[in-house]
């Protein structure tokens, strides 16, 4: 009875947190002057364009999802798996363009075609070609590709970790590694390949920021263009409803691919050990290939953000205009996380275990939340909590926190997920006949089984949370910016140096704490053998 | 599992004590609410901060800004604004342009003040019922690139764009968006439905390209990409500043012509300010003269509206620019009106 009741209650507050703004919207989008009318949702989705539209985003996402997925996870096996060399520091280097806005390295991307060296390097043919092809669909497909590909990367190596060792080891008796990734590996970390392509394509699917710079029109345009150039916040809700239905298609598409799938592994080990693959002759050019793909998708970009914020005085400036901003991203991005974690641990706890019949439609909310444009979730914020009764929310910068809530607790909810599905339910079961209550099962047995799922998605919540702007421009009480929102405020007509140099710091200030928190969690895994 | 713990609450307690000492800071600086004054912001942080932080040092009241970004077309402030009417949070509102003014007065969100250093400004640019009122004006002008245009031959009207010798070789923003969006509804109210429109799609038939912003349209023509763009005053200045082989036009100078279309800031006062008195100040601050001088001399190089206040040469003073004559109230209206076809004329590109 406690169990249901207390996960009634983190249901309540996550809908309050992040259903009910958009509950809101939606009411106001089919009302007006009190009757009930569906004239902006006819207005926008009886256009034409509006399906043109759609179909580009799915072309963008679809491209961009298969290809972060056929890279991503052979690159997850290789540095989660494998002895490859500077492995470490191969898997920092490709994480790095997560940790910017997409619009910030699509920005770096045409600097570096549209600037004197390139032309001057490799002739001004192939930069007005390479330009050609930036400015549309290839160049959206690369920045984007370039920016997610971390997700199916780090999330196949999260899991890689859970398998346990001795299977694939039984495996290699009767098999070469092939086989062994083919039928054992890869079916075991499913869930989280499914995880990660689900995440890659509505982050892409919902991303306008990107295209729009690079100009390839995609569906979110609708949505923005209501907001911005009308101030229609009917028709700008009216435009994100199909996101809802793509959300159950991405949903029924999961299902559909995890039937009969048993996610469940009998016991956790030391998955440290790595698999015996022997890459013979390939192992310099896979090396070289890898060693390639980072240059061409991090450091070139990075590159350009490192020349322009040379100088110690590009730094002094950027700490003198961003360090407010600076402290700030960081505890809300830590306040941010650690609620995450906990809304995301019990969350997930009731999505695994089914303890509530409507845990479906909690996973459905979670994911709609996360896909669904900052834009009319920050204006749903803003409609729901300014009310002089709630300022006490609104006008400080638990307002900011309430946003990351309900934005990304599908991160940390389907992370935890994951994670508890591979704890024998026969522990939880044996201390329930030995008289534990819920509680103390909890704290004593599940989330002590559950730590690297928790330490992973804090990770995860540390990383969106401090990278966030869509919802946090809208919502941010004033004096209260944070770095990435800051940066982007001074992007206008402000100096190339001042923001090559915060977006390195932000890049620096997201890596560290996270660094550690990962060196933290990672002896601790290697010595615990169940 | 203790190292998880240990983590979790140092890191809980350290994020908790620093947002209680810095929230506690909020609170005992109550006695000073009366000397806060929020502002929200769509003019560029860079050229707004530093204005902001002098009326702050000369006034001690302390300034908390909202800031627009370009990658929201400077909407997002807009959009707060008009959220936030049952409940408002900001006392000031620092517009990049008068329509947006006009639109927050139509919708009910703005209030009269009549400040005391807004004499001296046309009145073209004040709001008559005093709900906003103009400073530091950007000019619409051509940014002409010289390399592949002789000085002889420099577009000289707005028309230039419908023009066949330039077929293919001008580009404008997107008239969806920003100031140029204004422009044309000012041309709406100049020209009338019939030209306007015609001129519209003269665009097309002259393969006029469109850029995402007024910014990168002053870009391709400094790289030499396109011969000229109509853009603002500050996009031009800016470029001229960086070395490039740009030349600024003011368009339709000549007698019959229609004249330079004139974007001002526009400083707002918001109807139930939590902070109106000193809203007042910051608003008398902004349309002070020796704001305007600064935001002269700033990069932004904005045309000071009170006559004889100081400016660096490359800017024409206000009383020597042919300015289009209109009323930016009918402006606002007719950009309301016009923006379903312009979307459409923008999605058709």
């Amino acid at each position: 009875m406690r169990k249901r009741i207390f996960l009634t209650s983190v249901v309540i507050l996550l809908m309050i947190a992040g259903l009910l703004p958009v509950l809101f919207m939606l009411a106001k989008s089919v009302t007006a002057d009190g009757c009930l009318t569906l004239a902006a949702y006819k207005g926008v989705l009886t256009s034409r364009r509006q399906w043109v539209l759609m179909g580009h985003s799915m072309a963008l996402a679809s491209l961009v999802t298969v290809l972060t997925l056929v890279a991503g996870v052979p690159l997850g096996i290789l540095f989660g798996k494998t002895d490859f060399p500077f492995r470490r520091l191969f898997v920092f280097l490709f994480v790095i363009p997560l940790l910017i806005s997409p619009y910030i390295i699509a920005v770096s991307w045409s600097d570096l075609f549209g600037g004197g060296f390139l032309a001057g390097v490799l002739g001004p043919h192939f930069t007005t070609v390479a330009t050609r092809l930036l400015f549309g669909l290839p160049g959206c497909v690369l920045v984007l590709f370039s920016t997610f590909l971390p997700i199916p990367m780090v999330l196949t190596m999260v899991f890689l970790k859970s398998v346990n060792p001795r299977l694939e080891e039984a495996g290699r008796l009767v098999s070469g590694w092939r086989g062994v990734l083919k039928n054992i590996t890869i079916p075991l970390i499913l869930p989280g390949i499914l995880l990660s392509a689900m995440l890659v394509f509505l982050l892409s699917f919902g991303e306008f920021g990107v295209p729009n710079f690079l100009r390839y029109n995609v569906f979110p345009v609708e949505s923005f263009t209501q907001f911005s150039a009308f101030y229609n916040f009917k028709a700008a809700t009216a435009a994100a409803a199909p996101l809802a239905v793509l959300t159950l298609v991405v949903l029924a598409a999961e299902f559909y691919l995890l039937r009969g799938r048993g996610t469940e592994i009998p016991s956790f080990s030391d998955s440290s050990i790595p698999l015996p693959i022997n890459f013979g002759k390939y192992r310099k050019i896979l090396f070289f290939s890898v060693a390639l793909a980072v240059f061409l998708l991090v450091i070139m970009p990075l590159a350009v953000l490192l020349i322009q914020s040379a100088g110690f005085d590009s730094y002094a400036e950027a700490f003198r205009k961003g360090g407010d901003s600076l402290l700030r991203s960081l505890l809300y991005a830590v306040f941010g996380a650690t609620l995450l974690t906990i809304f995301g641990f019990f969350t997930g706890y009731l999505i695994r275990t089914r303890a509530l019949r409507f845990w479906r439609s909690v996973d459905f909310v979670t994911i709609f939340l996360f896909a669904l444009p900052g834009t009319v979730l920050g204006i749903g914020l803003v409609t729901l909590w300014n009310r002089p009764l709630t300022n006490f929310i609104y006008a400080t910068p638990l307002i900011i926190i309430l946003g990351y809530l309900a934005r990304y607790t599908a991160l940390t909810s389907r992370i935890s997920a994951a994670y508890l599905g591979q704890i024998p339910g026969s522990m939880e079961e044996a201390a329930r006949i030995a008289g534990a209550g819920w509680f103390r099962r909890m704290a004593l047995i599940v989330a002590p089984l559950a730590k690297n799922g928790l330490f992973a998605g804090w990770i995860a919540g540390y990383v969106f949370s401090l990278r966030d702007t869509a919802v946090t421009m809208l919502v941010y009480p004033a004096g209260h910016d944070t770095l990435p929102v800051r940066i982007f405020t001074l992007m206008a007509n402000g100096s190339p140096r001042l923001i090559a140099a915060l977006c390195i710091i932000m890049v620096a200030v997201t890596i560290i704490p996270a660094g550690i928190l990962w060196m933290v969690s990672n002896p601790v895994q290697e010595k615990e053998t169940i | 599992m203790k190292k998880l713990l240990y983590f979790f609450v140092i890191v809980s307690i350290l994020a908790a004590g620093t947002f209680l000492i810095r929230y506690s800071k909020t609170k005992t600086g109550r006695k000073r609410t009366e000397q806060t004054v929020v502002v929200y912001v769509s003019e560029d942080q860079v050229f707004s901060e530093p204005v902001l932080k002098d009326f702050e040092k000369e006034t001690g009241i302390q300034v908390k800004a909202v800031y627009d970004t370009e990658e929201a077309k400077s909407t997002g402030t807009m959009n707060r604004l008009i959220a936030e009417k049952n409940n408002p949070q900001a006392d000031v509102y620092w517009a990049n342009e008068p329509i947006r003014a006009e639109v927050l007065k139509q919708k009910g969100i703005s209030a009269p003040y009549f400040s005391p250093n807004a004499k001296g400004i046309p009145s073209m640019f004040r709001d008559k019922d005093g709900f906003w009122t103009g400073f530091s004006a950007r000019a619409r002008v051509f940014i002409v690139n010289r390399k592949n245009v002789k000085s002889g031959e420099m577009p000289k009207s707005i028309t230039a764009y419908t023009d066949s010798r330039w077929k293919g070789k001008a580009v404008i923003a997107n008239p969806l968006f920003g100031t140029t969006t204004s422009e044309i509804a000012a041309l709406y109210t100049v020209w009338g439905e019939e030209k306007a429109y015609g001129f519209m799609m003269g665009l097309k038939v002259n393969d006029v390209a469109v850029s995402t912003s007024n910014g990168e349209s002053a870009d391709f023509v400094a790289a030499g990409r396109y011969f000229f763009s109509l853009v603002d005053s500050d996009d031009a200045v800016n470029r001229i500043r960086q070395g490039k082989d740009v030349v600024m036009v003011y368009p339709d100078q000549k007698a019959g012509e229609i004249g330079c279309f004139i974007v001002p800031n526009a400083a707002v006062l918001i109807k139930g300010a939590p902070h109106p008195e000193t809203a007042r100040k910051l608003i008398d601050y902004l349309l002070s003269r020796e704001t305007e001088r600064k935001l002269a001399f700033a990069d932004c190089a904005q045309i000071p509206l009170h006559p004889g206040v100081e400016q660096p040469p490359e800017l024409k003073p206000i009383n020597k620019i042919r300015v289009m004559q209109v009323n930016y109230a009918e402006v606002a209206k007719k950009m309301v009106e016009i923006q379903p076809f312009l979307k459409g004329w923008a999605e058709v590109l």
